[in-house]
């Protein structure tokens, strides 16, 4: 059994933190973008403490299986063991720390590292070294030196996330009322979903946190910035969102989502016909699943992050987790994700529509990359850096008599799940342990 | 001249089907006992490539996989699959007297797998 990794290091937080972030006046500075030192905390108290997404069960169905990915900067190995379950690893060597798999994915029945050939089985269990005979003449426990296990693993409707924190809470407290969002996209039909393809990996030089604030909850700048690719895609422009009568910013632990009800919104831009008839098809027995109110939202204009950096478009199906590499520097790694159910048809049209949508040539993404890299340029002035940003839209606009899940405020044009956003960050940053976070929810944690 | 020493292995009764076990023996090298669908095979536990015991290992239809490396043997012929095994493994008659398993062993020192 490698053993699970049980303790992390906490520093106290920064000085001079507190004035980074003044939510309660919707102001942010510009230097969260572009500081080592914050960053290095990020690490720690962000990225070493909350879920992480890792895998769609679907990568990985049978015993051996597995994938390799990172948990902030750590890299890890995910794979299906022979009961059924996944475990997570550090893809590291416990001998010199040497990384013992390479591939982005495949099936095995284990990992030998290159330097001094230790060898672990699927279970992670140390089973064999090159010169064996010498570490038994030592009195080495093979026992105590298998791969080293992240604490926890738990899934939700088929995405795998996983925590290096043993005191983190549940994934189900962790996701809270966000999850009962998350079924328009990941629970709308038997069997679930599925990922198709690969993992596109590309590169940004910009801080994750703008790209994924960009999916908690900034509608407001598609219809702007993704003016042209509406264009080019649709014929058309972007969807005017104030004028849907209906629509939300929920948010929860720092996750958000917004999303209006327009049932289509977003699956047109892949300029699919076939993909809006296929919502169309399927939304009846949506609505018998989720209720009419999700049905409205399996493809609506409509976006998502679970904190701190997995986001999905419904629509568009893209899945995305936004990997730090520095305080300017991200890679993102995408997949498409689709029905199980799905006429195989249609599955490729999804593959192909977010490959010319939401991927490195994709015309949305080129549109987003060149905003989110200067966002983060320009706090590299010393001086810019210390300049107020503003986060402020709809700050009286929660809704206290809905019968909605979660922290819900009036309309997508608004910045509320930022600012959830940055506050739970800011909270994180500035806690010790899980105990020491703040509970700013307000709103009810469950569906009524 | 050859010697057929007769080694007992195990009882049928303690190896259930498509199970291997591992039977200490100083003298020949530790031998692999198998049952495969009712019929039984023995070949020397030890791997060909690296220390490891194939009793271990995962049966695979007629193959052993060796724990460590994850070479591979045919058990009925103990031919090596491919890499990292190139040595094939040594295998021997085996001999059922009602509930007793015997392997029938060459006494001839060259041919005793080191264990």
């Amino acid at each position: 059994m490698g053993n699970i990794i049980k303790t992390l290091d906490v520093t106290d937080s920064l000085t001079g933190l507190k004035d980074v972030c003044d939510l309660e006046n919707g102001r942010i500075a510009g230097k969260i973008f572009y500081d080592q030192a914050i960053y290095e905390q990020e690490l720690e108290k962000v990225f070493a403490r909350c879920w992480l997404f890792v895998a769609h069960e679907s990568q990985i169905p049978n015993t051996g299986d597995y994938i390799t990915t990172t948990m902030g900067e750590d890299e890890v190995i995910v794979i299906r063991q022979k009961s059924g379950g996944i475990k997570v690893f550090l893809n590291a060597c416990p001998h010199r720390g040497n990384k013992v798999c390479f591939a982005e994915s495949g099936s095995t029945r284990g990992f030998i590292c290159n330097y001094h050939g230790w060898s672990f089985n699927v279970e992670g269990n140390l089973v064999g070294q090159h010169e064996s005979g010498v570490y038994e003449d030592s009195n080495f426990d093979k026992s105590k030196w298998g791969l080293k296990e992240v604490a926890k693993v738990d899934s939700y409707k088929g995405l795998v996330f996983a925590t290096f924190d043993p005191e983190a809470p549940t994934l189900k407290e962790y996701l809270g009322p966000i999850a009962w969002y998350m079924d328009a996209l990941f629970d709308n039909q038997e069997g679930g979903t599925e990922f198709v393809g690969g993992c596109i990996r590309s590169t940004y030089e910009c801080n994750w946190k703008i790209a994924a604030e960009n999916f908690v909850g900034d509608i407001l700048h598609a219809g702007w910035t993704h003016d042209s690719a509406a264009r080019a895609m649709l014929g058309g422009a972007v969807a005017k969102v104030s004028d849907f009568e209906e629509s939300y910013s929920v948010n929860w632990n720092g996750h958000g989502y917004e999303f209006a009800l327009d049932t289509v919104g977003n699956v047109a831009v892949l300029g699919e016909s076939a993909l809006n008839k296929y919502l169309h098809t399927i939304k009846p027995s949506v609505a018998e699943r989720l209720g009419d109110f999700r049905s409205n939202m399996i493809g609506s204009v409509s976006s998502c992050t679970i904190f701190p950096n997995f986001s999905f478009l419904p629509g568009q199906n893209t899945v995305r987790v936004w990997q730090p590499r520095g305080p300017n520097k991200m890679e993102l790694f995408t997949w498409v994700v689709v029905n199980k159910s799905a006429p195989e048809e249609v599955k490729e049209k999804w593959r192909k529509g977010a490959m010319m949508t939401f991927s490195p040539t994709g015309v949305f993404e080129m549109d987003d990359g060149e905003n989110w890299e200067y966002c983060t340029k320009t706090a590299k002035g010393r001086v810019t850096a210390q300049q107020d940003l503003f986060v402020g839209l709809g700050m009286d606009s929660l809704l206290t008599e809905t019968p909605l899940p979660g922290n819900v405020y009036e309309g997508q044009l608004n910045e509320a799940n930022s600012r959830a956003f940055y506050q739970y960050w800011y909270d994180m940053l500035n806690s010790r342990s899980w105990s020491e976070v703040p509970n700013r929810n307000v709103g009810k944690p469950e569906a009524e | 001249m050859e010697v057929i020493e007769k080694v007992f292995l195990c009882k049928v009764s303690e190896l259930a089907e498509n199970q291997v076990k591992k039977i200490d023996n100083a003298e020949f090298g530790d031998i692999a006992v198998y049952n495969l669908g009712g019929h039984y095979y023995a070949t020397a536990d030890l791997c060909t490539h690296a220390t490891a015991s194939l009793a271990e290992g995962d049966i695979e239809d007629d193959m052993i996989t060796c724990p460590v490396h994850w070479g591979q043997f045919h058990i009925p012929t103990g031919k090596a699959q491919g890499f990292p095994c190139e040595i094939d493994l040594r295998t021997y008659p085996v001999e059922i007297e009602g509930d007793e398993i015997f392997a029938l062993i060459e006494a001839d020192p060259a041919l005793i797998a080191k264990g």
